[in-house]
């Protein structure tokens, strides 16, 4: 399946849902979607377009934007062409549609990017910590304003 | 994994240490009578961070610390980190340097697939076999070690080549050491065919088919062993694997015994490219001429953008999303390690097996727990 | 030494109520205190020394150069140094790589678990000081005052080599009556 037919498909079916979609090799392919229909453009990436590999979902900080980024990167393991979809959030209370009922293996990548991000994926099946300890939950390390980095508590350092 | 049991159930709890374990993690498992019932994993207990302090450190320093997410596979880490940051910079290795990191990774695959098969076999109670399979790697680590002058972590490649060439008499001393494992290979696997209670504890356990396989989502040999041809050195070559020959291997009945014959094929393999490598290597530069590269540059700013690289972990597809911001250190790195998925499809496959059978099943994923952590 | 009969319910300090004409009726921590003055302590310090079990526990790096230490290629085996996964049969741990929150209190119950004598090792960097990973937000610092550790391994990952020499210092302190696992 070639990369521009991937791309006319989508933007075709979700006109409303994708925006500022691009091409940029032959393998490669980018496009923002609405926080509200991430569910739904799965849905339709792995029915239709044969997007039947989820590479990885993760958060990116933009403190400056004052947003979050959840970024999907989803693959296939027909063709070589992976989409790289992102959907913006605000930085408070950041809340999108869980997508794994979609993708099953999303379930630990969620409740990954929820614990250290604080972004929340509703309807996820088992929201709690995977990584961090529990009384960890609530610190998110990987924001950029987080300040328990750099750790002092080493006292041997030279 | 609710507390409150029936009659004639009960909770084991395997790890955090277990000598089931590559590696730190938690297995809770809810047993009735011998059957597991449900199965429940816990991660964390060596989670480093890796991707909070790759946003502090420059990229120069990064190359350090990605060595350390799957010790075993060191220099394929390498590869993810800096095929990323040379996608930004957009230069190109030179042709010398490119069959180095093929020789050196192929390498790698073969000691990661051997301490894979050794650790899998003492965990059946094969444990002779381990130190049979641990034997060998000595000899490869050896060979790693003459060019990178380190046995497990390396901070061997720079961007846009190689820190050092190889030695003088690197040929002469590899050649010996492939043909060696050759043989070696085929007694593993007469071995493996023959032993009955080997067979016994591995053909038809844990089977997965092709389509849950797709459905969990994982990679690798794992995968290969259902019978999807799905190798990123095929579906996305990079370095020079396109030039070189070599085939797919896959097996189609996805248990144990499947992954384990995968993963010697591969080594089978790996030493057809590393003979291929070792007679087509050209000679030239290390770095892209008329560039700084291979100077030391402690400060290097990379243009702004992103990219996401994938290459081929001995354990299956290993990404790298990549974010720079124009400054000298990268704005975020995230790292998609092959053994995260392949853990987390661990609990359907054990639940309705026997206890006997979870070290079998999960010694055969061949983890490292280090890198789903990370 | 006589005959020695151990009694369970009795004190060190107190006396025995029923004597037995002939035999000397004694404590175990009794016989350690003596035999730690006499010359007898040093042969159980001889056969300490090489048969020191070490428990398989592979955390970070380290752990896999402390797998290849224990097979084929470097065979402790010869030191009387074995492999033991099980915390109750070990002697010797090995913290090999970081700590984390998470892990330290199941490292310390490990710990507990190991029957005295018993000694730490810390090898790697990354156990001594925190190595690459000191200013992480998961790891614990600091390892050396949460448990009585006898001999550091430098390196990122030091070399099987290097592992071994670490188990011959801890040979040579046993044999000095310096090391930290015994009361001295």
């Amino acid at each position: 399946m070639d990369v521009t037919e991937i791309f006319n498909s989508l933007t075709g079916t979700f006109p409303e849902a994708i925006s500022e979609a691009a091409v940029e090799s032959k393998i490669r392919a980018r496009a923002y979607v609405d926080k509200e229909k991430v569910k739904e453009v799965c849905q339709y990436l792995k029915d239709s377009l044969q997007f039947d590999h989820l590479c990885v979902v993760c958060g990116v900080d933009y403190i400056k934007r004052n947003e979050f980024e959840v970024v999907y990167h989803i693959a296939s393991y027909n063709h070589p062409v992976v989409l790289m979809l992102k959907a913006i959030l605000p930085r408070e209370n950041p809340e999108i549609e869980s997508i794994v009922s979609v993708y099953w293996n999303a379930n630990w990548y969620e409740r990954e990017t929820y614990e250290l991000y604080g972004i929340v994926f509703k309807n996820h099946p088992n929201l709690k910590p995977l990584i961090l300890p529990e009384e960890m939950l609530g610190e998110w390390p990987l924001r950029k304003d987080y300040e328990g980095f750099p750790n002092k508590t080493a006292r041997n350092l030279v | 994994m609710e507390e409150r049991l029936e009659p004639n159930e009960m909770i084991i709890h395997l790890g955090p240490q277990h000598p089931m374990q590559p590696g730190p993690f938690r297995l809770n498992l809810r047993l009735k009578g011998e059957t597991v019932i449900d199965a429940d994993i816990e991660l964390g207990y060596i989670h480093k961070g890796i991707e909070k302090i790759l946003e502090n450190r420059t990229y120069l320093q990064g190359i350090t610390i990605v060595d350390r997410i799957c010790y075993l596979v060191a220099l394929v880490n390498e590869e993810c980190f800096v095929g990323c940051v040379e996608k930004l910079l957009d230069i190109e290795p030179p042709e010398r340097s490119k069959y180095i990191r093929v020789i050196l990774e192929e390498l790698t695959r073969i000691q990661s697939h051997l301490l894979g098969i050794g650790e899998f076999a003492e965990f059946i109670g094969f444990v002779s076999m381990f130190m049979y399979a641990i034997r060998e790697r000595e000899e490869v680590l050896s060979l790693i070690d003459m060019v990178t002058g380190a046995r497990v972590t390396h901070s061997y490649l720079k961007f846009g080549g190689v820190r050092n060439d190889l030695p003088d008499g690197f040929k002469e001393k590899t050649l010996p050491v492939l043909k060696g494992l050759k043989k070696e290979i085929d007694n593993f696997e007469q071995m493996f065919h023959t032993d009955r209670i080997y067979r016994e504890r591995t053909v038809g356990v844990g089977v997965l088919t092709a389509d849950a396989a797709k459905d969990l989502g994982v990679s690798g040999p794992v995968l290969r062993a259902t019978g999807v041809p799905f190798d990123i050195r095929k579906n996305e070559p990079y370095l020079v694997y396109e030039d070189l020959d070599f085939k797919v291997c896959t097996e189609t009945a996805g248990d144990c015994f499947a992954r384990v014959q995968v993963r010697l094929n591969e080594i089978r393999e790996s030493i057809y490219i590393l003979e291929q490598c070792l007679d087509q290597i050209p000679d030239g530069p290390l770095f892209p001429e008329n560039t700084l590269y291979g100077r030391r540059t402690p400060v290097m700013r990379v243009p702004a953008g992103e990219v996401f690289y994938r290459v081929e972990d001995p354990r299956g597809e290993m990404g790298m999303y990549m974010v720079s911001d124009g400054s000298d250190r990268p704005y975020r790195v995230k790292i998609r390690g092959p053994y995260y998925p392949t853990l987390q499809a661990l609990p359907p496959l054990i639940i309705g097996t026997t206890v006997a059978d979870v070290a079998a099943i999960s010694g055969s994923m061949d983890g490292c727990t280090s890198e789903a952590d990370r | 030494m006589g005959e020695v009969k151990g009694k369970k319910t009795s004190t060190p300090n107190e006396t025995s109520v029923e004597e037995i004409p002939g035999v000397i009726t004694t404590t175990a921590s009794a016989i350690s205190d003596f035999l730690k003055k006499t010359k007898a302590q040093d042969l159980i310090n001889w056969g300490r020394k090489n048969s020191m079990w070490f428990m398989v526990q592979p955390m970070g790096c380290c752990g896999v150069e402390m797998i290849a230490m224990g097979c084929a290629h470097y065979d402790t085996d010869r030191f009387g140094i074995i492999p033991r996964n099980s915390p109750r049969q070990a002697d010797v741990m090995l913290i090999s790589g970081y700590v984390t929150k998470k892990y330290l209190p199941a490292l310390k119950r490990l710990w507990e678990q190991m029957p005295s004598p018993k000694w730490v090792i810390a090898i790697g960097d990354c156990s001594i000081s925190g190595g690459p990973f000191y200013e992480s937000y998961s790891t614990v610092q600091n390892i050396d005052e949460i448990f009585p550790i006898d001999v550091f391994v430098p390196g990122c990952p030091p070399r099987p080599e290097a592992m071994l020499q670490g188990f011959v210092e801890l040979q040579e302190k046993i044999k000095a009556k310096k090391d930290l696992g015994t009361e001295y």
